[in-house]
């Protein structure tokens, strides 16, 4: 009877009402807030300060969208040349790109944006330093940090794409003649686009609310206009809450945009009534018309002079001469840029000895128990866990979060699915509200709201703590959502056949399938979780971070050793937890090569 | 099962992290439980800061230690930022704000403040030599920390001053440490906020800055306090004028601003006195 009725969609749409109805009506007359709210200041010109706060924030916003567009087209950019660095056969360009991104991917955004803002211009000579100074600085700097950071996700996602082609298809575009460029104009690119774009949209996505962390270098964006807000009229709430509805926009613009770009890229799969392929048909075909009419002159130019080579003539011996000379040149030609590499290369690695010879290793050895474990355990006794912090502290923030979320997450995910809309829009709302928004901003909601709702407070560990379950557990969601849709249909309705119940279903033969083709991209997602860590150090919890900023801070004349060693820390746990998902990977997938990434 | 049962002491544990605000004023509860919770900066030196050994010293530490004796309660060092210490006080996770806190109108909208107990003023501190008035900062970038009345005065001061571009050319960072790195390492002309702040820094590395032009603000310090709790702020000024009356204001102010200090910084004016 019960369910009878639960499966009409009207019923659900009811049900769905009503308890949104409830919520709003509690929260609206009955709950006591103990917090005035004041929605005008985002409206109106501030008596105190004469500014008027709303403009800020979208000033605000056309910066993040600046510093999002320039460094999302740097990061491909690198990603282009480090992904085909990576697949090179002359070593020292794989190595370096290797090392470049393991480096890039495996230590926090924060930290890098640190090390290229305040460490990076003591190494410089004076010249360079005062052209780069009198530029916009604080933006170039958060510019480049995103570009390198994302570049390095980009070159992953790169490779991926490029070896997921299939060997025979390159063996044929060889053995007809092709040359190397050729083959990668003509066939490689083409073909790996179509498996490299979906992810990249992601990336450039990610990138944009990576953006958000600009703001410790002083960049005026979106988190700095509102926290700016926020500390001039302690109007916490309104600011965050005026920034998560312009990320939210933002997000969802961006991810339309590339909806429509993906359902072109499989134009040929796509159903013909759905929004998004019409709107690419009605987007895209005009734009294919205009470029072949373009493509008119430009053929009947390139083509009539091309002349099509007759591989039976007998060559002059002049023209030999010719080629041979051109062959030669062009192998010198390689080979000097081969060793311009090397030579570069060199120089760099002597430089980065150099450098860390300098160090004062007495430094790093007097202060790396403080950067494991803070002032544990003589701490008094109302701190936090005995005084403890740094290294372990992230590291126990990122277990919680990891343990609570996975478990959470895998139970949204499912919601996701259900065909109950009781339950899979609640789930579709979170998700897509959480993911459309930076972590830093979900940190401060839970700093501002927790609060203001339950009348009580949390250490900030806590609120860090929450904040980064919250986070995760929408990722993780649509990890397992797309998991559990990636599964052939036929499985459900084998299912439902033998008289499993939905329950059952899902427990026996769904999760245990979807979760095996998963877990590459959970460990990825507890990697960054790890590295996220490092931004709760914004709300002044104590770990690696904000112990490294401390110590930093009251020696003083050690910035380089205090920098390296803690992006070195992070980057151990990083690396040790990609090399264990890729080791995972390889068992999960027998026979298959690593072509998955995210 | 097993992993249920984890699950459940981890929600436990966060739940027991929780202390819920009493209902009634701060005061009571601080004379119920002989606890006063103050927040103090953690990288302010000589406010309030962890010293080589790591133990948490300063000016503000030493004060609010003071007051919490003289109420007879043990006192629980929360440390705050320039973020968290007014939303901290809203929330009730802190009785008393001792964190450099000017006393403003548009913060008093909010909380509530002492009397003034410490004057300071606002400079600018640049490497030595370089600069001789606060003229010469024009055009030029300054680091302040955001979140801050430094910030608005600087901005307010440049423009006075006839900069076209001061909200450019100032740049807030997160932290005191943070504004003093970028001094150093030149991306800034100035580092602009209260003086005594300048001067702890300044001390880390003697004869390289100096302070420049007069003060452009006055930034009296008051402790924070809850709004609407007139017992507790009562108890907290005749605290800090007994403390003036019977010296132990001048010990702690000579231990950490008198002259045999690096951070010698003369004491200009008095603390408000009620008969």
């Amino acid at each position: 009877m019960f369910r009878y009725w639960l499966e009409k969609s009207y019923v659900q749409y009811l049900v769905l009402f009503i308890l949104s109805l409830i919520t709003f009506g509690y929260f609206y007359f009955y709950f006591d807030f103990g917090y005035d709210f004041d929605w005008s200041i985002i409206f109106t010109v501030n008596d105190t300060y004469g500014e008027h706060f709303g403009f800020s924030l979208l000033s605000g916003l056309k910066t993040t969208f600046e510093i999002s567009l320039l460094s999302s087209g740097a990061a491909l950019i690198l990603g282009i040349i480090f992904g085909l660095g990576r697949l090179s056969s002359f070593k020292p360009l794989k190595w370096v790109s290797t090392v470049f991104v393991e480096f890039f991917r495996n230590t926090p955004l924060l930290v890098q944006l640190f090390f290229w803002y305040f460490a990076m211009p003591t190494a410089l000579p004076e010249s360079i330093k005062t052209f780069l100074f009198a530029g916009d600085f604080e933006f170039l700097t958060a510019a480049v940090g995103l570009s390198v950071y994302t570049g390095s996700f980009m070159a992953e996602i790169i490779r991926a794409g490029l070896q997921s082609i299939d060997k025979g298809l390159l063996e044929a575009a060889y053995s007809s003649g092709l040359s190397y460029f050729q083959v990668l104009r003509k066939i490689i690119l083409p073909v790996a686009f179509r498996n490299i774009i979906p992810p990249m949209g992601s990336e450039f996505l990610n990138n944009m609310k990576n953006s958000s962390l600009a703001m410790v270098v002083g960049v005026a964006e979106l988190t700095w206009q509102s926290q700016q807000v926020e500390s001039l009229t302690f109007r916490g709430f309104e600011s965050t809450t005026a920034a998560t509805v312009l990320y939210l926009l933002l997000s969802l613009v961006i991810s339309f945009v590339l909806n429509i770009i993906n359902t072109r890229l499989k134009r040929h799969e796509a159903k013909k009534d759905n929004l998004y392929y019409k709107i690419s048909e009605t987007v895209f075909n005009p734009l294919e018309k205009l470029i072949q009419f373009f493509k008119i002159p430009y053929n009947m130019f390139v083509y009539r002079e091309k002349n099509i080579p007759d591989y039976y003539a007998i060559d002059s011996d002049v023209k030999i001469f010719f080629k041979r000379t051109g062959l030669i040149m062009k192998k010198s030609l390689v080979l000097f840029l081969k060793g311009a590499f090397i030579f570069v290369f060199c120089v760099l690695i002597y430089e980065m000895i150099k450098g860390i010879a300098g160090f004062d290793f007495g430094v790093i050895r007097d202060n790396v128990l403080t950067l494991l474990f803070w002032r544990f355990p003589n701490g008094s006794e109302n701190e936090l866990f005995m005084g403890l912090g740094g290294l372990s502290f992230s590291i126990l923030m990122a277990f919680i979060a990891i343990f609570i979320s996975f478990f959470v997450g895998i139970a949204v995910g499912v919601a996701r699915t259900s065909e109950n809309k009781i339950f899979r829009i609640p789930a579709l709302l979170y998700i897509e509200f959480i993911r459309g928004n930076p972590l830093i901003i979900v940190i401060f909601w839970v700093y501002f709201f927790i609060p203001v709702v339950t009348d009580s407070f949390l250490d900030v560990f806590w609120s860090a703590t929450i904040a980064l379950t919250i986070f995760t557990c929408a990722y993780i969601a649509e990890i397992v959502r797309s998991g559990i849709e990636n599964l052939p249909g036929g499985q459900f309705e084998a299912a439902y056949s033998t008289g499993l119940s939905y329950i059952q279903t899902m427990r026996l033969i769904i999760l245990p399938q979807a979760l095996k083709q998963m877990i590459p991209a959970i460990v990825g997602q507890f990697i960054a979780i790890f590295k996220d860590t490092s931004l709760a150090y914004v709300i002044g919890v104590l770990e690696l971070t904000f112990v490294a900023q401390g110590l930093n801070n009251r020696l003083m004349v050690h910035p380089f050793e205090i920098y390296t060693t803690t992006a070195f820390l992070y980057f151990i746990c990083c690396y040790l937890m990609s090399r264990y998902a890729r080791k995972l990977e390889r068992k999960l997938s027998p026979g298959g090569d690593t072509s998955l990434v995210m | 099962m097993k992993r249920l049962g984890l699950l459940l002491i981890f929600i436990c544990a966060v739940f027991m992290s929780v202390s819920t605000v009493s209902a009634g004023p701060a005061y009571d509860k601080i004379m119920k439980e002989k606890v006063v919770k103050a927040g103090l900066m953690t990288d302010s030196i000589p406010g309030a800061f962890y010293n080589a050994d790591g133990d948490w010293v300063g000016f503000d530490v030493d004060i609010a230690e003071e007051i919490a004796k003289r109420m007879g309660c043990k006192l629980e060092r929360v440390p705050v930022s320039n973020k968290t210490r007014i939303a901290f006080v809203q929330q009730g996770r802190i009785d008393m704000s001792v964190a450099n806190m000017t006393h403003k109108r548009e913060r008093d909208k909010s909380i509530d403040f002492s009397i003034t107990y410490f004057f300071d003023g606002q400079k600018m501190l640049a490497k030595k030599g370089e600069y001789s008035e606060l003229k010469d900062f024009v055009g030029k970038k300054i680091a302040t920390m955001q979140g801050t009345t430094s910030e608005i005065n600087v901005k307010n001061l440049l423009k006075k001053l006839g900069d076209k571009n001061a909200d450019k050319n100032v740049i807030s960072f997160q932290k005191e440490s943070e504004c003093f790195q970028a001094l150093e390492m030149g991306r800034v002309a100035a580092w602009s906020t209260d003086s005594t702040i300048l001067l702890g820094y300044a001390a880390k590395k003697p004869g390289e800055y100096e302070l420049v032009g007069d003060f452009f603000s006055n930034e009296p310090y008051g402790i924070g306090l809850p709004e609407d709790d007139s017992k507790l702020r009562d108890t907290i000024n005749f605290t800090i004028q007994d403390m003036w009356k019977d010296g132990t204001y001048k010990k702690i102010y000579n231990k950490w601003y008198g002259p045999d200090t690096p951070y010698h910084f003369p004491m200009t004016e008095e603390i408000e006195m009620w008969p």
